[in-house]
């Protein structure tokens, strides 16, 4: 090999390398946060408001009338933002399958409250509307629609799935506790 | 001008002077458009630089502050100095005029044809600056981390993770991490006060070299000569006075202008929309991102298919087929475009009927999928809404096109 082809041949060769030396380091961009990793919900945890005066406190049968819904996260997870639920209270006797009946308990349902179009957090209405003459969860988004008497199918708009359920219980002393893992993945899926 | 003796005598700046001042400028008002986007970037980093001197990058919630995180304490703040809340909304207007002159700049150049050969490379410069724009915006926004800020940047977040294949591993190294979280804010500080400024920087450089290199176009005369006369010459003002002249009185114009903006019109108060919270805010995107919203709210949920394990789904086409096809197309505009190439004169936007009619056309499809996003409020249900984003741009290029050809003759190559 001539010098002119050996010193051409490095030179390509220095460059790849240098690049594929610099790869790894893209995959550090991932990030990590400075606070304790975040934790999921686990079957025991005590469902709690996570907004307003009450923030924090435990929700129990209670707590609510028949067509309300409130935002809860598991007690003392609220830093992890897919923990968020939206506990509903309906009428009994319409919560039917394919919502997971073993999930629920005298009308309670609690759906993830993470809207699975593109994340957003959906509302709880009882207002009958033309698509949804019954009390619906909809995304202030973009218009989605979810029936929470069953399982939360998707009633309209662009949601590509229903709201993954959190199958809950009531204790002793009518608490609402998490019975189990959300049925799906939370959120937006790739 | 002349240079005075001593410095000219050590830097030889006459030769400077003698070559670049009389650089002539061909004078028309949308000429200016490129230059109100420079001015836009020179005022977002004056402003800048004042609100990074009191703005914290943190999300980390304050102790006995409400619990309100960092950053929002700190914009609100800002916005307490004399003058702070005046720069911000400065700042901020000053990004909403700097996207609509780089949009007019763009829309200038398609319709008088100035993006062919030679000069397609600053076709894409400019296509790229448009990007860098848009993304300096998206990052910023984030920053004051109000209830609003936070449910922009988590829509982008969830758009990020529906890319197929490689979405959630995307979302995380562009976010750093899962969003909401502390991580994104610092990640998106770096990006808007030191990466988008320096790409920006970069961008506008490459550009403005090319322009000085290639010539500006010109409005072709009467009587003008030929493309490939001998001695062919631009007609315009010199730079030095007369361009510099009408430069510091349209900067002073537009600082004015958004001076009084900021003034009267509190765009973006923090204080309003309140810290961050977990429920969403009924909320539409700015203006210049309502015609992806409007595709969001068109695409019913039940269009999805499953492609090598990845499902394509409703926010896939809404945010990013349905983006991705139309800036393709726009990328490529230099070589879709067949007609002759002129190095000197701009063409009437009439000359070219399909030009004419595919530009207005791709206008009105932007306004129909803008006006989607309004649907509920005007009334309008997803099935009327897609007629009318069917119709009416194919409607508008029509009737561009038979008006063009009308005026022009039946060949429509006829200058006008
Ligand atoms: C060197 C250049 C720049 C610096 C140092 C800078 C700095 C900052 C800082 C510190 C903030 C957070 C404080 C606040 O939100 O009020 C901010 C917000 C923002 N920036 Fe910039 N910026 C620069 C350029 C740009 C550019 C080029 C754009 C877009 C075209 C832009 C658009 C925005 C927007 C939309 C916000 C949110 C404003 C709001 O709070 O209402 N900035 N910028
Ligand atoms: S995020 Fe809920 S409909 Fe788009």
């Amino acid at each position: 090999m001539d010098r002119r082809r050996f010193a051409n041949w490095s030179l390509k060769a220095g460059i790849v390398a240098a690049i594929a030396a610099l790869l790894p380091g893209v995959v550090t961009l991932r990030g990590r946060s400075r606070t304790s990793a975040t934790r999921g919900v686990e079957p025991g945890d005590r469902l709690v408001f996570a907004l307003g005066g009450n923030a924090g406190e435990v929700i129990t049968e209670g707590s609510f009338t028949q067509n309300e819904a409130v935002l809860a996260y598991p007690e003392g997870k609220s830093d992890n933002h897919e923990n968020l639920a939206m506990v509903c209270k309906l009428d009994p006797a319409r919560v039917q399958p394919p919502t997971d009946m073993a999930g629920t308990a005298h009308g309670i349902v609690a759906y993830s409250a993470i809207c699975t179009h593109l994340g957003c957090t959906v509302r709880f209405s009882e207002e009958p509307m033309e698509q949804a003459p019954f009390p619906h969860i909809h995304c202030p988004c973009h218009g989605a629609m979810f029936d929470p008497q069953h399982g939360s199918t998707v009633l309209g708009g662009p949601a590509p799935r229903p709201l993954p359920q959190l199958p809950i219980k009531l204790n002793a002393k009518g608490e609402v506790i998490v019975a189990g893992p959300f049925s799906a993945p939370i959120g937006v899926k790739a | 001008m002349t240079v005075p003796r001593w410095l000219d005598e050590r830097l030889a700046l006459e030769r400077f002077r003698a070559k670049y001042l009389g650089k002539p400028f061909p004078v028309h008002s949308t000429f200016f458009l490129g230059e109100i986007a420079l001015f836009c970037f020179v005022i977002l980093v004056a402003t800048g630089l004042y609100l990074a001197l009191f703005y914290e990058p943190s999300a980390q919630l304050l102790q006995g502050h409400g619990a309100v995180p960092a950053a929002y304490a700190s914009t609100l703040l800002i916005d307490s100095h004399p003058f702070g809340a005046l720069m911000r909304r400065i700042h901020h207007w000053t990004a909403h005029l700097m996207i609509a002159a780089v949009v007019l700049h763009l829309l200038r150049i398609y319709f008088t044809a100035s993006y062919r050969k030679p000069r397609e490379v600053n076709w894409l410069l400019g296509l790229g600056l448009l990007g860098a724009t848009l993304a300096a915006s998206f990052a910023g926004y984030l920053l004051p981390f109000d209830q609003f800020s936070v449910t922009a940047t988590a829509i982008g977040y969830g758009i990020a993770r529906s890319v197929p294949w490689v979405g959630s591993t995307l979302a995380d190294l562009v976010f750093a991490g899962q969003f909401p979280s502390s991580a994104t804010v610092p990640r998106f500080f770096a990006y808007h006060v030191v990466w988008a400024p320096l790409a920006l920087a970069g961008l506008i450089a490459g550009h403005l070299v090319i322009v000085l290199k290639q010539k500006h176009t010109e409005m072709r005369r009467a009587g003008a000569q030929p493309e490939a006369a001998e001695g062919a010459y631009i007609h315009g003002i010199p730079l030095w006075p007369e361009q510099v002249a009408l430069m510091g009185v349209l900067f002073l114009v537009m600082l004015g202008v958004l001076a009084a903006l900021a003034a009267f019109l509190p765009v973006h108060p923090s204080a309003f929309y309140g810290p961050p919270q977990p429920v969403t805010p009924e909320v539409k995107p700015d203006w210049y991102l309502l015609w992806v919203y409007g595709a969001l709210r068109l695409i019913p949920g039940g269009l999805s298919f499953k492609l090598f394990g990845a499902t394509i789904g409703s926010e896939v086409f809404g945010a990013m087929l349905v983006p991705g096809i139309l800036s393709l197309v726009i990328v490529l505009v230099p070589w879709l475009d067949r007609g002759p190439s002129s190095l000197f004169y701009t063409e009437p936007p009439m000359a070219s009927p399909l030009r004419l009619a595919l530009g207005l056309a791709t206008i009105t499809l932007f306004l129909a999928l803008s006006l989607a996003g309004f649907g509920a409020e005007l009334g309008l249900s997803v099935p009327v809404l897609w007629v009318i984003t069917v119709v009416a741009p194919v409607a508008v290029g029509w009737a561009a096109h038979a008006l063009a050809r009308g005026r022009l003759g039946p060949l429509g190559g006829a200058p006008g």
